[in-house]
């Protein structure tokens, strides 16, 4: 890898992970001391500082990012779409698959089906409160489909479990884009 | 009822220290330099940026945008600047070290 490849990378890793309120103000100043020691020493050795601050930078930047999300106020908003998400499943269950399928709709795609768009739906409503709410809405799902396949009573067939696996978090994570398509649009 | 100042972690009052002691010329470029020359440590850029964040979210800073330049490849620089209530909490950890270390055997500090 080139050098310049390697600092172009580095840089755009740096940006990703700065603040977004400091972002400018951090890459300035990276910029202005990697200048002053490429001109004042070796380019090679400016360059390891370069990678060496980026690298050293990481931990401490994503801990002010996650400081600064609020995330007392993400997680809220997460375990609010996940009820959502719970009665909604409940109720299609209960009400219209048990009344279509003659198997009781124990492993039936009509329920994922279903409940696809108003998961979709939930999404777009918690990434529009809180831009992060979608991820942690995933990860909850996914950590509670792990446990339902693992202390399930029934066998699940494989379909099921990788369709369960994946249908869930690609609906949160479609209306989370849904969301932000629309909000960089406006 | 005025309430007591916290006291101050030990990155948070060196970065402080730093930003009293560059004036009107802190951010952050020269206060991790000052702490560099101070400490011999080589402090990340990120550690700087994070204990500065920190200590303005506890309203010990404030920080204005300066002109950009070219040598920072057109970007502005991030001037801090510490005020009163930086002002409290470095007099109340200056005080809680102090307390701490009088009398210490074998510990003289000037």
């Amino acid at each position: 890898m080139t050098r310049q490849r390697a600092l172009h990378m580095a840089t755009w890793a740096f940006s990703w992970l700065a603040p977004p309120s400091q972002r400018e103000a951090l890459l300035g100043d990276l910029a202005e001391e990697y200048s002053h020691r490429a001109n004042t020493g070796s380019a090679s050795a400016a360059v390891r500082w370069y990678l060496q601050q980026v690298c050293a930078s990481a931990l401490p930047l994503l801990w002010v990012r996650v400081s600064q999300a609020g995330w007392l106020a993400t997680a809220g908003v997460a375990v609010l779409a996940y009820i959502a998400v719970g009665v909604i499943e409940f109720i299609v269950d209960r009400d219209i698959v048990a009344s279509y399928a003659s198997d009781g709709g124990s492993f039936n795609p009509l329920s994922m089906a279903i409940t696809f768009p108003p998961v979709v739906l939930i999404g777009y409503f918690a990434t529009r409160f809180r831009p992060n709410a979608a991820i942690v809405l995933a990860a909850m799902m996914l950590l509670s489909v792990t446990v339902m396949t693992v202390w399930a009573n029934e066998i699940m067939p494989l379909w099921y479990r990788v369709a369960y696996f994946l249908v869930g978090p690609s609906a949160v994570f479609l209306g989370s884009a849904f969301r932000s398509l629309r909000a960089h649009g406006s | 009822m005025k309430s007591r100042p916290e006291a101050l972690g030990s990155l948070e009052h060196v970065v402080l220290l730093a930003v009293i002691r560059l004036g009107s010329n802190a951010y952050g470029v020269t206060v991790r330099r000052q702490i560099e020359n101070a400490t011999g440590r080589d402090i990340s850029i990120g550690a700087v940026y994070a204990t500065l964040s920190r200590l303005e979210s506890k309203g010990l800073i404030e920080s204005c945008t300066g002109e950009p330049t070219a040598e920072r490849g057109g970007r502005a620089k991030r001037y801090f600047r510490m005020n009163a209530k930086g002002e409290d909490a470095l007099r109340q950890t200056h005080d809680i070290i102090v307390k701490l270390s009088a009398g210490l055997k074998g510990l003289e500090f000037t």
